[in-house]
Formats: structure tokens, sequence, C-alpha cells
């Protein structure tokens, strides 16, 4: 590890030498273009998917269904909502309404960005996207400050003609609100109906018979980093009859005063009737209409109808029976006599957000929860889990140091979990533990023993779990007598130390910690915030309706961070946007955010991190959105904080949560924003976006994991994603990007001893993707490589070739993967295939080459090779499989080419006598003797099924070469014995042969000197093994 | 020194990745890689390479021809494998386990039927052909900026229902010819899956560059598998048998 280091500063030197005395153009590369082929991974999971905002389907091909999602993006099924896959990735990930173009439905989607469930961590969008080709590519319409866009109608007869329902900002005014309209199929927008800087359009719904008559909610809605308001005078039910140019408030029959939210739906089956969810102080619930919201009657106000209308506000309508409705709530709820009365719909994950159809079969339906989509086949009485959605939300992400090691993170209404970075036949649902409940965030794993830490919303339950055991305790901290009330955030911090393996820390508005576990907490700060008691109102939080979860709490601790360097000093951040640190362990503190320049006060201090490196150095991050500031704040200070330096470019796009500094590279740095990763490799000077296989993903919380070097990414919207050993980002300097071509370095690749027989997932559920556990041979390419011949090959240190390699051509970073084997055996022709003979034996450890030839030029790189280190296997135990292998591998290659000699004399006598039949009867008795030796050496008969015939010499050494080749370990006596025997079965066979080539010796030649047949030309051994 | 062989190729190319239109683009390409004029003359094309398998290098062979007529095979352990062949009419392949030929389902060879006018190039005469190209705008693949251009085929079957048939082909600004190719699986448990297809080592042949690496994997995944052509042979003469169904 230090001497990478040691490179490191090395190469670092180096960069600035070369700047400096040559004042070279500095070679600045971006994006893929420096990642190349570093990919990532995501591994989910999908067991507890993620919240799913909006679902609608093909009008007529009930095979196609779309899933929005929270976070993770827009999904499309094809096969009739058995899986799903992403089709949205490079976009913003939260969706508010995707909706098909009745007329083009194979086709044209619509979605509009920016979900509009808005809880306190919801995400916005950025517009209105199109697609015209069932969403292989994309075309951003418009609507760029819209924040988030709830729905999207189209005229049924005309697709030029559609309406967006824009609800906005939640965070601050916006002017982008309200019904617009196009007529020209999104070319040209007009505000039909305007919204207020508080107040949008919350749902839209056309009349489907009648495309001039449109439904438009508006609610009046705001949200800050301490309170939620939802409802007011302005929130209202508009109608127009004449397409947009006048409409009119429906209020005939609903409640007076303050309305909240609503939500509208219209019979499709008799579309005089229309469904209204009203959120008001009284007499709040479901209105029914039959004369198309001229007057409304009151019929439901059941809990599942009123439950936080902000988070379910949906009402669908079965398409074929207007009295079968569906209201989204808590557990969501059937009614089938036309909104009378209401049943819970089946088992499934609480929160559900919309319902979609069948349009052919009503029975059958989806819905839209926070922890996936659900599909039911009885009309909503069982339902059932779409397994291949792994659209889970983390707030937090860090890593333990088991092999493989196993991430650990908390979910969005999904709870805590861990879960291994590598498994069998990959990373399957099966493999994830739950280690909390409720809503999850920061989870740790103790540094030594088999013990997490975990909690749940605003620190209701902090435990410690004993995974072995299974032993819970509740070590939530308690105020001693006389101290006040703590205040926890909704995602309570909860630090682990690197110094103290029994010490953890918690924030409150104070800093606490624990020694013991947990058992015994002591308050080692005063309030670290700023108390302001205008911020602590929640229990009034919510409008209409009270909506008090501890979502709101503020004024409290958000980030805490131990330096690694020394347990002293500590760094703690606050939502109310304070600094402090600490350089005596808790005694006195300096708040120093007042020394940040360009950061408006009482900005979100979201991460704070101590530098690796130094004493004085941290770095933090600022979050504005939860008032409207949606830029990135990054800083790093190298004096304890009485200077900062912003590290933020305008290559940064979206707001940032989250900074870590690389463990080896201080000029590595990695910055989790809203739209994804963003790496800089300069110290925060200019900074990537990674985009390979990286969905534009919100990225919470980032952790390194010391061993292996992945960055292991907590995304609120895609799950885990891990980028696999990105060391080599370490050797990159403006020395190596000026060459055409550049090895990099490797660490000695072991040779794991790993095998296994895979996992147990279904073919519809998602199943993570393992790191690729071969050699990695990287190198850097100045230009993508497209004209002219390019090769890579492994050799010995002689030259010999050892295995060919497909070579990377990206420009940048190429990652080759070598499973450190050599060439299959050249198999003797039979009838069937020798399936044993398919195995390519291992190389021995040591030093081999990597030869790349791309054009006239030749690059050669030298690498070393290693046995698992953690294997017990002797060094003679694997000498001795080595040379057993070899000679079966030996010996399979001396009979394909005595069958190869042998098939060229019976092709040769059967030509001998078609061209003259005097031959006949001594060709006969040749061809006799040949087939007869030959059907002891290789299957003529059957096929590579169950109609496999009886094994011959071929089948036996690639039978015995199977089994040797695949262990480790040495070979049994009795193997050597039988490789013995096997080894003098084919010198007989070679005897047999001879003996027959000279017993027909003279025939032959007669009559090739009669001009009969021509002398067969054989190749040389080593020609016929290469060709 | 370095590069001569190419550079030397490069003479008569276009450059330059100026604001475009797709048909410059098309015809860029086509003119880069040989000219539509002498593309057009072209009968047939037989390929012949390796495909890397588990340390096996397996030789294929790869023959298309100006009526459609089609086959690719490969060689194991001295076996000849038809993986797929198709003479116009109906389209077969070898069964692994019997190693006898076994008819495409008639879906499969419909499809081959409406791909018929791709050889040898689907760009060449694409307006011809029925083909739409459209500039969808650049993208970076490999490290390198790119115009995407979506060519929409004739349509395809797909479980009896017809539906379009997209292909997105990514052409390099710098000298216009593809360096990957997206299209979307249509049919088999892949269905849905976006494969991507890179293309790289291009050679001379007689005046027509072709693609002497083809490499094919799925989006998002890292596993690819690659061809590497050794020899391309222009208007082959192949007997008809070769591309026909026999019991």
């Amino acid at each position: 590890m230090k001497r990478t280091s040691r490179i490191a500063g090395l190469l670092l030197g180096l960069l600035q030498i070369s700047f400096f005395s040559t004042g070279q153009d500095i070679v600045t590369l971006k994006g893929d273009e420096l990642f190349g082929s570093l990919s990532a991974r995501q591994i989910g999971p999908a067991v507890m998917s993620g919240r799913i905002t909006d679902l609608t389907g093909h009008p007529s091909d009930g095979k196609v269904i779309y899933a929005g999602t929270a976070g993770g993006g827009l999904w499309k099924s094809v096969n009739g909502g058995a899986s799903f896959k992403p089709i949205f990735d490079k976009y913003n990930q939260s969706i508010g309404a995707v909706e098909l173009d009745p007329n083009d439905p194979d086709n044209t989607i619509w979605v509009g960005t920016g979900e509009t469930w808005v809880r306190n961590s919801v995400s916005a969008g950025d517009g209105l996207y199109k697609s015209v080709d069932g969403g292989s590519s994309w075309n951003k319409v418009g609507f760029e400050n819209s924040d988030r866009i709830s729905g999207i109608v189209i005229n049924p007869k005309n697709s030029k003609e559609m309406y967006v329902g824009v609800l906005g900002a939640l965070w601050a005014d916006s002017d982008e609100r309200g019904v617009y309209k196009t007529t020209d199929g999104g070319a040209t927008w007009t505000k039909v109906l305007a919204g207020m800087p508080n107040v949008g359009c919350s749902d839209i719904i056309m009349d489907p018979s009648n495309p001039d008559v449109l439904y438009a909610a508006f609610w009046e809605f705001r949200r800050t980093a301490w309170s939620f308001s939802s409802g007011g005078l302005n929130s209202a039910l508009y109608k127009t009859t004449d397409g947009g140019k006048t409409w009119n408030k429906i209020h005939n029959g609903f409640p007076s005063g303050e309305l909240g939210r609503i939500a509208v739906a219209v019979a499709p089956s008799k579309t005089n009737i229309v469904y209204a969810v009203v959120e008001s102080k009284e007499n709040k619930g479901l209105y029914k209409s039959e004369d198309g919201g001229a007057t409304w009657v009151f019929s439901n106000g059941d809990f599942e109808l009123t439950v936080r209308p902000f988070y379910f506000s949906r009402i669908v309508v079965d398409p074929k029976n207007p009295d079968v409705v569906v209201k989204a709530g808590l557990s969501g709820s059937i009614s089938r006599d036309g909104g009378k009365t209401f049943r819970n719909l089946g088992f499934m994950h609480s929160d559900i957000h919309d319902i979609w159809f069948d349009i052919n079969d009503p029975n059958r339906f989806f819905a839209a929860t926070d922890g996936g989509v659900y599909r039911t086949w009885d009309g909503g009485t069982t339902m059932e889990i779409v397994e291949s959605i792994p659209v889970s939300q983390f707030y937090h992400v860090s890593v333990d140091n088991d092999e493989p090691y196993n991430v650990y993170g908390g979910l969005q209404d999904n709870g805590s979990w861990f879960g291994p970075s590598a498994s069998p036949g990959g990373v399957e649902a099966r493999d994830w533990t739950p280690v909390g409940m409720g809503d999850g965030f920061r989870v740790y794993r103790h540094p030594t023993k088999k013990i997490t830490y975990s909690e749940m919303q605003g620190a209701e339950g902090v435990w410690r779990f004993d995974v072995v055991n299974n032993q819970i305790r509740n070590i939530k901290p308690t105020p001693a007598k006389g101290e006040p009330k703590y205040r926890f955030n909704w995602n309570t911090p909860i630090q682990i130390s690197t110094h103290n393996p029994d010490r953890i820390f918690i924030g409150s508005q104070f800093l606490l910690v624990s020694n013991d576990m947990g058992a015994n907490w002591q308050k080692i700060s005063p309030d670290l915030t700023t108390n302001d008691p205008a911020k602590q109102n929640q229990s009034e939080s919510g409008g209409i309706s009270t909506d008090n979860s501890g979502a709101e709490n503020h004024t409290t601790i958000f980030s805490i961070s131990e330096s690694p360097i020394d347990e002293k000093i500590i760094w703690v951040g606050t939502d109310d946007g304070n600094v402090q640190v600490t350089q005596d362990g808790g005694k006195t503190w300096t708040n120093v955010v007042g020394n940040i320049p360009g950061l408006p006060k009482n900005t979100w201090a979201y991460h704070v991190q101590a530098s690796n490196f130094s004493k004085g150095t941290a770095y933090a991050v600022f979050d504005g959105h939860t008032s409207g500031d949606y830029k990135p704040y990054a800083y790093k200070t190298t004096d304890f904080g009485k200077t900062w330096k912003s590290v933020v470019t305008p290559d940064i796009v979206g707001f940032a949560r989250h900074i870590l500094e690389d463990l080896k590279n201080e000029n590595i740095l990695y910055l989790g924003t809203e739209a994804g990763l963003f790496i800089s490799i300069d110290g925060g000077a200019n900074w990537s976006k990674f985009t390979n296989n990286m969905p534009s993903v919100p990225v919470h919380y980032i952790a390194m994991h010391p061993k292996t070097n992945d960055l292991v990414l907590a995304t609120h919207g895609r799950g885990i994603i891990i980028i696999d050993d990105i060391s080599p980002l370490r050797q990159i300097n403006q020395e190596m990007l000026a060459k055409e071509v550049h090895f990099l370095k490797s660490e000695p690749m072991p040779m794991w001893e790993e095998s296994n027989f895979g996992g147990s997932s279904g073919e519809t559920a998602f199943v993570g993707p393992n790191p690729d556990r071969s050699g990695r041979i990287i190198y850097y390419l100045k230009k993508r490589h497209t004209f002219g011949a390019m090769t890579l090959e492994v050799q010995d240190l002689q030259g010999n070739k050892i295995s060919s390699l497909d070579p990377g051509k990206q420009k940048g970073i190429n990652v080759v993967n070598w499973n450190f084997r050599s060439k299959a055996p050249k198999i003797a022709k039979g009838k069937t295939f020798s399936f044993d003979g398919f195995s390519a034996p291992r190389v021995p450890a040591g030093a081999y080459q990597v030869v790349m030839k791309k054009g006239k030029e030749e690059f050669s790189h030298k690498i070393e090779v290693i046995y698992d280190p953690r294997s017990e296997i002797s060094l003679s135990d694997r000498k001795a499989q080595e040379e057993l292998t070899k000679q079966l591998f030996d010996l399979s290659q001396d009979l394909a080419y005595l069958v190869y000699k042998l098939d060229l004399q019976l092709e040769q006598a059967e030509k001998a006598k078609a061209a003259d039949p005097k031959s006949a009867k001594s060709m006969n008795a040749l061809i006799g003797e040949l087939n007869k030796l030959k059907e002891t050496l290789v299957i003529t008969t059957g096929d590579n099924y169950v109609g496999t015939a009886e094994p011959q010499l071929r089948e036996k050494i690639s039978k015995l070469y199977g089994i040797v080749v695949s262990n480790y370990e040495a070979p049994s006596p009795a193997q050597v014995e039988s490789k013995t025997d096997l080894a003098a079965d084919l010198g007989k066979a070679k005897t047999t042969f001879d003996g027959i080539g000279s017993k027909y010796a003279k025939t032959i030649d007669n009559l090739v000197k009669k001009g009969v047949i021509e002398a067969i030309q054989i190749d040389d051994f080593k020609t016929f093994i290469e060709k | 020194m370095k590069k001569t062989l190419f550079i030397l190729g490069f003479v008569m190319f276009v450059f330059g990745a100026n604001a475009q239109t797709v048909d410059e683009i098309i015809n860029n390409y086509l003119e880069n890689t040989g000219g539509a004029a002498n593309w057009a003359k072209l009968s047939g094309v037989k390929m012949e390479g390796k495909v890397a398998v588990q340390g096996m290098d397996l030789p294929i062979e790869m023959v298309q021809t100006k009526e459609g007529k089609m086959y690719m095979k490969f060689s194991l352990q001295g076996q000849e494998i038809t993986q797929q062949a198709f003479d116009g009419n109906e389209a077969w392949g070898m069964n692994f386990m019997t190693m006898k030929p076994e008819k495409s389902d008639s879906e499969t060879t419909e499809n081959m039927k409406r791909n018929l006018g791709d050889f040898p190039d689907p760009f060449l005469n694409y307006k011809e052909k029925g083909f739409k190209a459209e500039l969808i705008g650049k993208e970076t693949v490999d490290g390198t900026e790119t115009f995407k251009v979506k060519l929409t085929k004739k349509p395809l079957m797909v479980d009896g229902k017809e539906v379009e048939n997209l292909v997105f082909y990514f052409f390099d600004t710098e000298n216009f010819v593809p360096i990957m190719v997206e299209q979307e699986v249509k049919y088999g448990p892949a269905k849905g899956v976006t494969s991507q297809t890179m293309f790289s080592d291009y050679q001379e042949v007689d005046g027509l560059y072709f693609a002497f690496s083809i490499t094919e994997k799925a989006k998002g995944t890292p596993q690819s598998q690659a061809i590497n052509i050794t020899k391309v042979i222009l208007n082959p003469s192949v007997d008809d048998a070769a591309f026909k169904f026999k019991d």
C-alpha cells in the first residue's frame, strides 16, 4: 500500500515538472474518454424494489407496460409485466408521469420528469421528454424549469393536440406551473390555465369521449426543510369544455374553505361519471359526480380515502365498469359499488401510488407501491411482486472486511440491509439480510465483530444487532436528567470510529459518543446547531392534514467525521448549516461555516469528511435544494476550517450530497450529486461524470473498500452500484496521457481458486452481476483503435504464445480480462464432441508478458501471476497437477495427430478405390484395418446428448484430462497410473497404424506412381496443431 | 514510421465534423469505405475468421450474397457446424446435440426475407429500399465522438405482430465509419435487451473497407464476444448447396 502512494506521489511530481518545465498543453480527458472500459456494476437489490410513481400500458397490447419510478427512471415490460428493463438511464430518473400516444402507442412515449408524491426525500425533474421509437432514444421537449410534471394527456384523435399538467417547484416559488397546451405536437406550448407561485396542477384528465373536455386539479403546497404545508384557498378543481379556452371551478357539493390536494378520474366507460378525492378539514374523502362534475355528492371518508393526500392522491376507474374504482393509499382500496364502500387490496408493500388496469381483462391490474410493481390476476385479492426492478433508494452505504466484502445501507421506506458484493451465480435477492425496519438510513458493521448498527426514522429505533445470535438491542440514547429533549434528524447520523472498534457516534443537536457499542452514551458537545425555534414546530406541520412523521425534524446534526489520523479531531455538519470542529475530542468546538466563501447562510451541511492525509484537511458538501437552490457546493480546507476553497466547477451537474477523498491519492475526489457520480483526478480542478453503465441517478453516499479499491455507491433509486477497483485512476498523469499506448502497472495477479454451482434465482428475478475476478490487463489508448489490425497476446518471457485476448479499443482506459488459461488442446476429430476437451489449462504462477500489436507497432508489458495466497495447497502438489495436465494435454494432441493421419489415409484409400476399381480389394482391406483401429480411438457413432456411444481412447484421455485440469490439488496415484495406461494404449495404436502403413506402403506407392492417386500431403505436427 | 500503412489509406478520406446532414454522413461513409459504385458491384462476400471461446480459437466462415443468401458456420474439434443459413427462401441451422440441420421457425425465416436488402450495406441506396435514415445527434462511443443515425428498415414480425425495425449506427465523426451499432433484441429470452456491436480494425480489401474485428455484447454488461476476421474474399464462388437445407 505504501509503495502505491509513493508511486502516486512520484507521478504527481512528474506531472508538475512536465507542466512547469515545458508549458505543454495539459491533456484533460472528460467522461468516458478517460474512464474507458471501467464500468459500473449494479447489484440492486430488487428484493424490496423501490417506489413506483406512475404506471401506464399499451391501449391494445396487454404485454406492454411502463413503470415510472421515484429515483430509478422509467422501466418497460414487453412480456405482460413478467419482467421490466430500464429505458431512460441517461436522463433525470425521477418520473412524474408517463403516457403513450393513443394514436401511436407502439412507438411514441411521453415522459414528464419530477415525481409528484412530494415526500421530504423526493427528487425534482428537469422537463418533458419524448421518444418516437418505443424508448430507444429520447429528446427533451422543454419545461426545463417545471420541477415536476403531474400529467400528460393526448387527444386520441389528434396526436398534435395535447396538454401537460405542471405541478412545479416544491421547495420554492416558481412560475412554470399550470396547464399547458400544444396543437403542433409539442413544438410550441401555451399556458391555458396558470398556477400561482405556490400553486400548481396536480392532476389532469381528459374525457376519453370528448377531447375538448378536461378536468384539472390545482394544489397549493410548499415544503421547507422543517415543515410541510398542504392546502389553501387556491387549491381547486377546474373543468374546460372548449379545449382549454375557458375553465370553471367545479366545486358544487365540495367542502368550502381551504382545500388540499385533489385527485380526479373519469369513468372511461361512462364519462359523465367523475370521481374526485378531496383533502379538506371537514368531509374529506371521495366525491362522486354523475353529471360531468356539475354537482358532487360525498361518497366515502374512510381512512384509505383520506390518508396522506400529498403522498396518495390517485383514483383509477376500471376501463369497462364505472362502478369499479381503486384509490391509492397506505394499502390501496377497491370499490365495486361505485365508490360507496371500499375493501383493501391484497397484501403487498404499503404505500400505493398508482394502478394500471389491463384494457382487455380488468381483473388483471398492476399496482405502483413504495416497494415495487405488484400484479394481480384476481381483481386485487392476490398481489405478486415483480422481481426485476432494482430501484431501491439507499441513503447510506458502508462496507466490511469480509471476503467477499458485504455492503450495508438503509433504504427509503424499506428498512436496513446488508448483502454480499459477490455471490455464487451473482448477487440474488436471497443474499440480502435485513438488519433494521421502517425507513433505513446509516448502517455500519462493527469493525471486528459480527454486529451491525442501524436505525429507523428520526432515531425512533437505534439498533445493535448480533447477526450470528440474532439478538437485537435498542441502544437509542436517552437524555440524562435535566438535559433537553434530543432532536434527531429523520436521517440521523451514526458514525463508527477508525480508532476504537467499540466506539460509535450519534448526533442529535449534541454529539454523543459511546465507547461500549451503544450501551452508554456521553454527550461531548453543546448544541451544535442554530437551535432556531422557528424550525422546531414539526407537530404543526402538514397543512390541512397534519403530517408529523419526523421527516421534517430540523436543527439537528446531520454528518459526523472523526479524523482517521487523530481521534481528537471531529467534524460535524448540521442540517441548518453549521460546520463545527473540535481538536480536543469534544472539549471545545469552533463553528467554521462563516469562513466558507460563496455559501448561502443556513445551507444544509450534508456531508463533512476529515482527510486521510492531513490533520487540518477536511471536505464539506452543502445541499441547498430544500430552499430551492440546486447549485452544488463542495469545499476543502487545509487549516481546520479557517479558510476554504471551492472544488466545484461547471462540469458538475446537480446539487451535491457527498464527497469522498480517495484513500491513496489525495487528488482523486468522488462527488455524489443529484445527477450521478462525478470524479476528479486533479483535486477538483476538473470533474467528469461517470456514465459507464451508471444511470443519472442521485448518489447519496459513497464508500471505498480499502482492500479492493472498489467504489461503492448508495444510489437513491438504483440500489447499490459498484465500480470495481478504481486504482487505475491513481496512475493517470500527463506523461502517460500524452502517449499513444501506455500499459498501467499492476500488482501481482492472484489466480483465485474459486468455483461454484451458481445461484437459484428464476428467469424473471433481478440478479446483480459478480465482479470479474480474473486478471486485469489495463492500458490507456490515446485514440480509439478503428483502422488496421490490433491484437493482444499473453506470452511467456521467451515469446511463446500462451493465449490470445480480445483487445479493448476505446479511447481512454481499457481493461482486458484474462482468465489465466492458455489454449485448449487440439482434440481428435470424431463423430461427437469431447466436452472435457474444451478446457484449457491454467498457467503456472510466474512472469508473463502482454504483447500488443497495433498496426506495425508493438508494445509489451510484463505482468506477474501468483497462486491464490489464501490457498493451503503446496507448491509440489501444484507442480504435480500441472505436470499431469501437461502430459494428458500432449496425449490428447498426439492422438489428434494420429487420427488426422489416419483420416488422410482413409480418404486416400477411398479415392483409390473409386479411381481404380482394380485396387478395390486391397483398398477395402486397408480401409477395413484403418476403420477397425479408428473405432478404438474415437467415437464414430451416436450424438452429443443421450444418443452417445461407448467411450474410446479419445474420451478416456479427455475425461481424465478434464478432471485433472479442473482441480488444484495433486492428482491421485490412480490418476497418474491411468495416464500411464492411456499413454501405452496410444503407443500401441501408433504402432498398429505404422504397421498398417508399412503393410500397404507398396500398394499405395504403386497407385501413386500410376497416377491413380496423389501422395498424401501431411502437415507436420506443429502446423497441424496451429491450424 | 508509425501508422504508415493506414495513413496512406486515409489520404482519400473525407474528414471533418462540421454540421452534417444524414445523407452527407452516409455518403461520406460509403465514399470512405470504397465508394457506393464499388459496393454496388459486389455479388457476395466471404469472411473467414476466428472466435475465441473458452481458450479455443474456433474457425468461422461467413458468406453473404447479393441475392440475400447467407451462412455462418464454425468448426469445433474438427466438426463443421452451420449456425445459421438462408437460401433466400428457407432459414435453418444445425442442432448442436444431433449435429443435424433443423429449420428455423417461420417468423425467423420471414424476417430474414424482410432483411434481404441488407447486402452489402443497408445504407447503400437505402431510400430505394424503402429505408429511412435520421440523424439523432452526437454521442460519445468508446471515448470517441460519433453521429448517431437511426435507420428504419422494413418492419419485422414478432410474435405475430408487425413491429418497427430500428437500427442505430454510430459513425465516427472524424472518418465516418460506424464504430457501433445498437439494436433491440426482438425475440427470444433476451427480448427487450439492447445489443451492441462494436466495429474496428477496418482494413482495405480490393478497394473496399471492412471491419476485421466485430464484437458483440448486451448493453450494460461487460462480457462480449469478438469475431476476428482473418480473410475477406470478394465475389467468392460458393456452392449453392451450402445455403440449402438438407434433410
